[in-house]
C-alpha cells in the first residue's frame, strides 16, 4: 500500500466515523443525564471484582460496585424510563451508562457529542477550505499569470479581505439573520463566511509561485514556441501551483476547522443542542483550570489527531506528485 | 452600584439609631474637625492591596461614568452625603452628619460634617453640594445619574442655608428619600466650576488628566494611571473617618486596580499571589479554586444569592413583528407561561449551569434582599403532569409524535434569545430546551452578541423569548420602578406602554406608585410583597435562578467582610488592613 | 535607500497610492459593518442603570450617533485626513493618544515575536526538509502540525498555567507591580522577563505553520534538476542546502514574511488579553464589546496600515530578491 492510499484511508476513516455517528454513538448528543454531570469515562471491564472473566465486556452502574451490566452490541438503546430508542453499536441497560469519553457539565455523553460535533466542525473545515482554495487558486493564477492591472486589482482585493474585521462582520451577519435558523443554514453561513474570508492567503502564495513559474525556462520556451496563454497556464503553471495548493489544503482544512471551532467557541456557530468541537472546547476551558476533568479535553485531542492525518496525507500526495523523491540526489 | 431612592422616614429614625453609635465620639474631636467613627476590628496602618479589574476605567468623572470599571475606581475616591451601608443594607450618615425631615416628607435639612477636606486639602462646604447637584441635574450634561434625581419627572431642589447646612426640597412626596443621596458624589467646585461654565465638564477628568487635578472626598485619591496596565490609588490624608482607637482611616497606603482582562488569568494570578482580591468569581472557576484553596494562600467566600436574578420572558409587545405576532397568543396566555415555569427544573439549572452556586427563584426578589423578599411565595416543584394539564386547559393538543400544537393546529415552537458571552445563561438555555422538549415544545436557542440581544429586546422587539439577567441597584423597591411599571422603559416584556394592557399590570402599577409615596415601612413591605406575589403568579418574567456572589481574597486581610451589594469586596476599603506586615513593601 | 534604487521609485509610489485606496475601502466597509451590527453601547447602560430612553437618546446624540451614516462617514474621513482620529465614546477622550501608547506596546510584542519566530523557523524548516526521510524530521513536522491544531487561546492559557506553577516568570502585565525603576538596566531586565511568556505564546502560535511552509518550499527547491546536477558534481550537501536551495525557496518565503507579520499581529490580540499585555488587544476587545465605534474603527485602520506595510515590504523585497519579477 502506498503512503498516499494509507493516509487517504486514514482521513476517510475519520470522515466515515463522524458520518456514522448515528450508529456509532451510544446516545443522542443532546440527551442530558442530569444525575451524572461531569462523569468520568465509564470503565469497561472483562474481569469482575471476584476475578471471573466475562466473555462479554461489562460495566458497573456506579462506583465500580453492584451488579454488572453487559455491553450489548448493535442493540437498541433503552432509556431510563424504559422506552426503547434507536439501534446503537454499543448499549448498556439502565441504570448503568456507557460514557466512553465521560460527560459534560450538563451530563451529555461526550463521545456521542464528539462524533456529532465532528460532523459540523470537520464538515465546515472541508467545505470552507474547498471554497477558499477554489477562489484562491483561480484568482492567484490569474493574478500571477496575467500581471499588470489584473494582478494589482486582485492583490488589492486580497489586502482588503485580509484587513476586514471578520469577527465583527460575522457578528453583524449573525445578528441580521432570523433567530430560528436551522443548524444546516447556520453551518452554511459559517462556511461561506470562512471561505470568503480565507481566499486571500492562498491566492497570495499561489500568485508568488506562478510569478516565478512563468519565468522558468521551459515555460518561456513554450511561450516562444507559440503556445496559447490558456494552454500555458493549464499545462505548465497550474501543476506547479497545484503542489503549493495541496500544501495549503493540508494546512487550511484543519485551520478552517479551527475557524469554525473559534466561531462556535464564541457562541456564534451552530447553536445548541447541536454540538460542535468549538462549543465543547469552550465548555472545557470554562470548567477547567486544574485538569480535574481531563476528559473534557477530548475534542482538542481529536482535533490534533485529525490535523496530523491531514498533514500525513498532504505529505504523501506532495511526494507522489514529484517525479523524483525528495533528497534522491543525496 | 447601589444608588437611589426612598425609605419611609419613620424607618429612618430606627435605622439611624441602629447604625450610628459612633456619632457620639464626634464631640471629642479636635476643634473644627468632625470625624466619623466606625465600628470594626482596629487594624494597623500601612501596606498595599492589589485588586484585579476586568478592564481599565474609562473616566474618573462621576458625572458621566457608565461602565462598572470606572465606577469601581471612582467610588474608592469619592463620597456621598448619605450612604447605604452595604452590610446592613440601611442608610447611614456620611458627609451629612445628621439631617431632619419635615412632617410631610418633602423638605430635608442636611447638616454637613464640619472640617471635611477634599483630597487636595481644600475645604468642603455647602457650595460644593449645591454645585454637585446642579451638575448632576444639568440637562446639557446628560449625566446618567440625572434620572435618579427626578421625582415624578421633576428635579429635586438643593439650596444652601449656610456653609455647613443645605436644604433639599422634593417636588413630590417620596418615601424616605435619603437613599437618593447614595452614590451621588460630592464634587470639588473649586476644580470643576470652570469646566462647567465653559461646557467641557463632560470631558473633564478623563484618564489622561494629571492625577493631581482630580480631587475627591473618598478614602483614596488617584496617584498614577498607566493606561491599560493599572491604576494606583494612594491614601487620602484628609479622609473623614476614624476607627474606634481614633486612628484616621484608611489603613492601607495604596490600592492598585490591576487590569487583567480574562477571567482565567485573574484566577491564575490570584493563585500566583500577584493579585489579592477578586471581586467576582464565576461558579465554574469557584469550583476549581475551591479544590485547591486549602493548600493555598487565599480564601474563597460564597456570600449566597445577591441582588442578581436570571429569568426568562416572552415577547408581549404590541405591535410586534409579523413573525412573532402569531406566537403571542401563546405568550399572552398566563396558563402557557405557568406551564413553562412548571416544566423547568430549577434545581437542575442551579446544579448544572451554576455548579450548585445559585439559588432557585420563584419570585422576582432574591433572598439576598433580606429586607424586602417575600418569603411567602410558593416554591412549586417542577411537574410535567401539571404543566401538561394546564396546556390542555388552554387548548393545546399533543400529537401522536409528541409535538404540541395550539388550537389552530400550529406546532408550538419558539426561539430563546441569549447573550453569547454568558456561560451560565447559555447552559440554562440548553437545559430549558431539553425540559420543554418533554412538553412537545420545540425550542431554538439563538445565541447572539449581547448588544444585538438588547437591540432586539428594546428597539426592534423582534424575538420570541429571552433569557436575561438583572441586578437590582438597591434593596429598596423604588429603583426597580422602571421594570415593574407598565410605562417603564425597562418593563422588559412590553416596555413603555401608554396604559397597562392587562388588569394585573394595572394592579402592579397601582401598588408600585403607592409604595413609593407611603411613609409607613410595614405598609410598603405589604405592598411590595403583593407585587412579588402577582409577578410570581402571572409570570410576565419567569424567575429562574439567583447566582451566588463568590469572591476571593488573600488570607490575612482584616475587616474583609464582603457584602452582596456592590462593590462586593471593597465597599469598606477604608477599613481593610493586612494582619501581617509582610505586604507593606508593595 | 538602496532597496528603493533596486526596485525603482515608481513601484514605491504605486504601492503607496494603492495602499491609500485600500485604506479608504477598508474604512468604508468597516464603517458600514459597525453600522450594520445592531445595538449600541448604551443598551447595556439602559438595562443595568435603568436609563430612560430619553437619556439614552441624549447620550447617543452627544456621541454623534444620531446623524445619518454618510454624514458621519464624511466627517470622519475629513477629520482623519487632518490627523484627528476622533473621540472615543466610552472614554470621552481623543483616540490618538489612547491608541498610540497601546500600539507601541503591541508593536514591541509583535516585533519581538517576529524576530524570535523567524530565527527559529528558518533553520527548523530547512532541517525538517533536509531530514524529510528520517524519523526525527518527520516527528518534528508532525509536532508542528499538532501545534497548529491547538487553539491559540489554549496555548496562551496553558503557558500561563505553567508559568504560574513554576513561579519563575510573571504571569502577565508589562512590568512588576512594585517596580519603581531602579535603573535602566534593571528596567530592561524586568521588561524582558515580562516579554518571555507572551513572546513564547505568539511563537508557538505563529511558528508551526511558517515552519511547514519553509519546509514545503525547501522540499520543492531541493527537487530542482539543477540541484541534483550540482550534487552529482560533488558540491557539498550543506552548501547546497543553505545557499542554492534556500535561495530558490526564497520567493514564497518572502511573501510569507509579510503575511507572518499580519498573522502575528492578529494572534497577539488574544495573547494580549490572556497575558494582560497592555496592547491594542484588550482595548479593542473592550471597544467591540461596548460598541465604541470610533475606537473600533481606529483599531481596524491601524491593523490595516500595519498589514499593508507588511505586504508592501514583502512585495518590494520579492522584487529585490528575484530580479526576474518585473516592476
Amino acid at each position: 500500500m502506498t503512503p498516499t492510499i494509507r493516509t487517504a484511508m486514514g482521513v476517510g476513516a475519520v470522515y466515515a466515523i463522524v458520518l456514522g455517528a448515528a450508529l456509532l454513538s451510544p446516545y443522542d448528543p443532546a440527551t442530558q443525564h442530569r444525575d451524572r454531570p461531569l462523569a468520568p469515562p465509564t470503565r469497561v471491564h472483562v474481569v469482575d471484582r471476584d476475578g471471573r472473566v466475562h466473555l462479554r465486556p461489562f460495566v458497573y452502574a456506579d462506583d465500580e460496585s453492584g451488579p454488572t451490566y453487559p455491553v450489548r452490541f448493535f442493540a437498541h438503546e433503552v432509556d431510563e424510563d424504559g422506552s426503547i430508542g434507536s439501534r446503537r453499536l454499543l448499549a448498556v441497560d439502565p441504570p448503568a451508562h456507557i460514557f466512553l469519553a465521560g460527560t459534560d457539565e450538563l451530563g451529555r455523553d461526550q463521545f456521542s457529542r464528539l462524533l456529532y460535533g465532528g460532523r459540523i466542525s470537520l464538515g465546515a473545515g472541508v467545505l470552507a477550505g474547498a471554497l477558499a482554495l477554489t477562489i484562491g487558486l483561480l484568482l492567484g493564477c490569474v493574478a500571477g499569470f496575467f500581471g499588470g492591472w489584473i494582478d494589482a486589482a486582485v492583490m488589492a482585493a486580497s489586502d482588503l479581505f485580509m484587513a476586514l474585521p471578520w469577527l465583527y462582520l460575522l457578528l453583524a451577519i449573525r445578528a441580521a439573520l432570523p433567530l430560528d435558523v436551522s443548524p444546516g443554514r447556520a453551518l452554511a453561513s459559517v462556511v461561506i463566511v470562512i471561505g470568503i474570508a480565507g481566499w486571500a492567503r492562498p491566492a497570495r502564495l499561489i500568485r508568488s509561485v506562478v510569478l516565478s513559474a512563468r519565468t522558468r525556462d521551459y515555460v518561456t520556451a513554450a511561450a516562444a514556441s507559440g503556445a496559447s496563454r490558456a494552454r500555458l497556464m493549464l499545462a505548465h503553471v497550474l501543476p506547479e501551483a497545484f503542489s503549493v495548493a495541496l500544501t495549503q489544503a493540508s494546512i487550511l482544512v484543519p485551520q478552517y476547522t479551527l475557524a469554525e471551532i473559534t466561531l462556535s467557541f464564541f457562541g456564534l456557530g451552530v447553536g445548541e443542542p447541536t454540538p460542535s468541537w468549538g462549543t465543547m472546547i469552550n465548555a472545557m476551558l470554562r470548567q477547567e483550570l486544574s485538569a480535574a476533568h481531563w476528559w473534557l479535553a477530548a475534542p482538542a485531542a481529536a482535533l490534533v489527531v485529525v490535523s496530523l492525518l491531514y498533514h500525513a496525507a498532504a505529505d504523501a500526495l506532495h511526494q507522489r506528485s514529484q517525479v523524483l523523491p525528495a533528497g534522491a540526489w543525496r | 452600584m447601589a444608588v437611589k431612592r426612598a425609605l419611609a422616614s419613620a424607618v429612618l429614625a430606627a435605622a439611624l439609631a441602629a447604625t450610628a453609635p459612633g456619632l457620639h465620639a464626634v464631640e471629642h474631636q479636635p476643634a473644627g474637625e468632625d470625624l466619623m467613627t466606625i465600628d470594626g476590628e482596629v487594624g494597623t496602618s500601612g501596606g498595599a492591596l492589589v485588586v484585579a479589574a476586568r478592564g481599565e476605567p474609562k473616566t474618573l468623572n462621576p458625572l458621566v461614568a457608565l461602565d462598572a470599571q470606572s465606577r469601581d475606581v471612582i467610588w474608592r475616591t469619592q463620597a456621598d452625603l448619605i450612604h447605604i451601608n452595604r452590610e446592613t443594607q440601611r442608610t447611614e450618615p456620611a458627609l451629612a452628619a445628621s439631617w431632619t425631615v419635615s412632617p410631610d416628607g418633602l423638605h430635608y435639612v442636611l447638616r454637613l460634617r464640619r472640617g471635611v477636606r477634599f483630597s487636595d486639602g481644600h475645604v468642603f462646604d455647602a457650595d460644593d453640594v449645591v454645585f454637585s447637584f446642579g451638575a448632576y441635574l444639568d440637562e446639557r450634561l446628560h449625566s446618567p445619574q440625572r434620572d435618579l434625581l427626578l421625582i415624578g419627572g421633576k428635579p429635586i431642589a438643593v439650596r444652601k442655608i449656610d456653609a455647613g447646612t443645605v436644604a433639599v426640597d422634593l417636588p413630590a412626596p417620596y418615601a424616605a428619600a435619603e437613599r437618593i443621596f447614595d452614590s451621588v458624589a460630592m464634587l470639588p467646585r473649586h476644580r470643576l466650576d470652570g469646566a462647567w461654565k465653559d461646557g467641557s465638564l463632560a470631558a473633564a477628568w478623563g484618564i489622561a488628566t494629571p492625577p493631581g487635578d482630580v480631587a475627591g472626598l473618598g478614602p483614596f485619591r488617584v496617584e498614577r494611571i498607566r493606561p491599560g496596565e493599572d491604576i494606583v490609588l494612594a491614601k487620602n490624608p484628609y479622609y473623614w473617618k476614624q476607627d474606634r482607637a481614633r486612628t484616621r482611616l484608611p489603613y492601607l497606603d495604596r490600592v492598585t486596580f490591576l487590569v487583567v482582562p480574562s477571567e482565567e488569568a485573574q484566577v491564575i494570578r490570584l493563585r500566583a499571589g500577584e493579585v489579592d482580591v477578586l471581586n467576582r468569581v464565576s461558579a465554574q472557576h469557584a469550583a476549581a479554586l475551591d479544590r485547591d484553596q486549602k493548600a493555598s494562600s487565599f480564601v474563597l467566600q460564597d456570600l449566597g444569592p445577591g441582588l442578581e436574578y436570571h429569568f426568562l420572558f416572552f415577547n408581549q409587545n404590541d405591535p410586534a413583528p409579523s413573525s412573532v405576532k402569531p406566537k403571542q397568543a401563546w405568550f399572552g396566555d398566563e396558563r402557557f407561561r405557568r406551564a413553562i415555569s412548571l416544566a423547568i427544573d430549577r434545581a437542575s439549572l442551579v446544579r448544572l449551569a451554576y455548579s450548585g452556586r445559585g439559588t432557585p427563584l420563584w419570585g422576582p426578589v432574591t433572598p439576598g434582599n433580606r429586607l424586602w423578599a417575600n418569603a411567602e411565595i410558593a416554591r412549586t416543584p417542577p411537574s410535567l403532569d401539571a404543566a401538561r394539564k394546564l396546556l390542555a386547559e388552554a387548548g393545546f393538543v399533543r400529537h401522536a409524535d409528541g409535538a404540541l400544537a395550539d388550537r389552530g393546529g400550529t406546532p408550538v415552537a419558539f426561539s430563546i434569545l441569549v447573550g453569547a458571552g454568558n456561560a451560565a445563561l447559555n447552559g440554562m438555555a440548553a437545559i430549558i430546551q431539553d425540559d420543554l422538549k418533554r412538553l412537545g415544545i420545540g425550542v431554538q436557542i439563538a445565541s447572539l452578541d449581547f448588544n444585538a440581544v438588547l437591540a432586539r429586546v428594546f428597539e426592534s422587539h423582534d424575538y420570541d423569548a429571552c433569557l436575561l439577567r438583572l441586578v437590582d441597584g438597591d434593596v429598596d423597591p423604588t429603583p426597580a420602578m422602571n421594570v415593574w411599571l407598565s410605562s417603564g422603559p425597562t418593563h422588559l416584556w412590553h416596555p413603555s406602554q401608554a396604559k397597562p394592557s392587562t388588569p394585573w399590570e394595572a394592579e402592579i402599577d397601582r401598588l408600585m406608585q403607592q409604595q413609593m409615596t407611603t411613609l409607613d415601612g410595614g405598609e410598603r413591605k405589604r405592598l411590595y410583597d403583593r407585587v412579588q406575589a402577582v409577578v410570581a403568579d402571572k409570570l410576565p418574567l419567569v424567575p429562574l435562578v439567583s447566582p451566588n456572589i463568590v469572591v476571593a481574597a488573600k488570607r490575612g486581610l482584616g475587616n474583609f467582610r464582603p457584602a452582596v451589594l456592590e462593590h462586593y469586596t471593597l465597599w469598606n476599603v477604608e477599613q481593610l488592613f493586612w494582619r501581617t506586615t509582610g505586604r507593606s513593601g508593595r | 535607500m538602496s532597496l528603493v534604487r533596486v526596485v525603482g521609485r515608481s513601484v514605491v509610489v504605486r504601492h503607496l497610492a494603492r495602499a491609500l485606496v485600500e485604506l479608504l475601502a477598508v474604512s468604508l466597509i468597516a464603517f458600514a459593518v459597525t453600522e450594520l451590527a445592531p445595538g449600541d453601547g448604551f443598551g447595556q447602560a439602559r438595562l443595568e442603570r435603568q436609563l430612560s430612553p430619553a437619556a439614552v437618546d441624549a447620550l447617543r446624540s452627544r456621541a454623534g450617533l444620531d446623524r445619518p451614516f454618510l454624514a458621519r462617514y464624511a466627517s470622519w474621513v475629513a477629520s482623519v485626513a487632518h490627523g484627528d482620529l476622533g473621540r472615543s465614546i466610552a472614554y470621552g477622550a481623543p483616540i490618538a493618544p489612547l491608541v498610540a501608547r497601546r500600539a507601541l506596546n503591541s508593536l514591541l510584542l509583535v516585533s519581538a515575536s517576529l524576530a524570535v519566530t523567524w530565527i527559529l523557523v528558518l533553520p527548523l524548516g530547512v532541517w525538517m526538509a533536509a531530514r524529510d526521510r528520517s524519523a526525527d524530521g518527520r516527528l518534528l513536522a508532525a509536532g508542528a502540525t499538532a501545534l497548529i491544531a491547538v487553539p491559540d487561546l489554549l496555548i496562551a492559557i496553558a503557558l500561563l498555567l505553567v508559568a504560574a506553577a513554576s513561579g519563575v516568570l510573571p504571569t502577565g502585565g508589562v512590568r512588576g507591580a512594585g517596580f519603581t525603576g531602579a535603573g535602566r538596566l534593571a528596567a530592561i531586565g524586568d521588561l524582558v522577563r515580562h516579554l518571555v511568556l507572551p513572546v513564547a505564546a505568539l511563537t508557538l502560535i505563529a511558528a508551526p505553520p511558517l515552519a511547514r511552509h519553509v519546509r514545503a518550499s525547501m522540499l520543492d527547491a531541493l527537487r530542482a534538476p539543477y540541484l541534483l546536477a550540482a550534487a552529482a558534481r560533488g558540491i557539498p550537501y550543506r552548501r547546497l542546502l543553505w545557499r542554492s536551495a534556500l535561495r530558490a525557496a526564497a520567493n514564497p518565503l518572502v511573501s510569507l514574511f509579510g503575511l507572518s507579520f499580519a498573522a502575528l499581529f492578529s494572534a497577539s490580540m488574544i495573547v494580549e488579553v490572556v497575558m494582560s499585555w497592555p496592547g491594542l488587544g484588550p482595548m479593542l476587545l473592550d471597544a467591540v464589546r461596548s460598541r465604541d465605534e470610533p475606537l473600533v474603527l481606529a483599531g481596524v485602520m491601524l491593523s490595516t496600515v500595519l498589514l499593508l506595510v507588511g505586504n508592501g515590504c514583502a512585495d518590494v523585497l520579492l522584487r529585490a530578491v528575484d530580479p526576474r519579477i518585473a516592476a
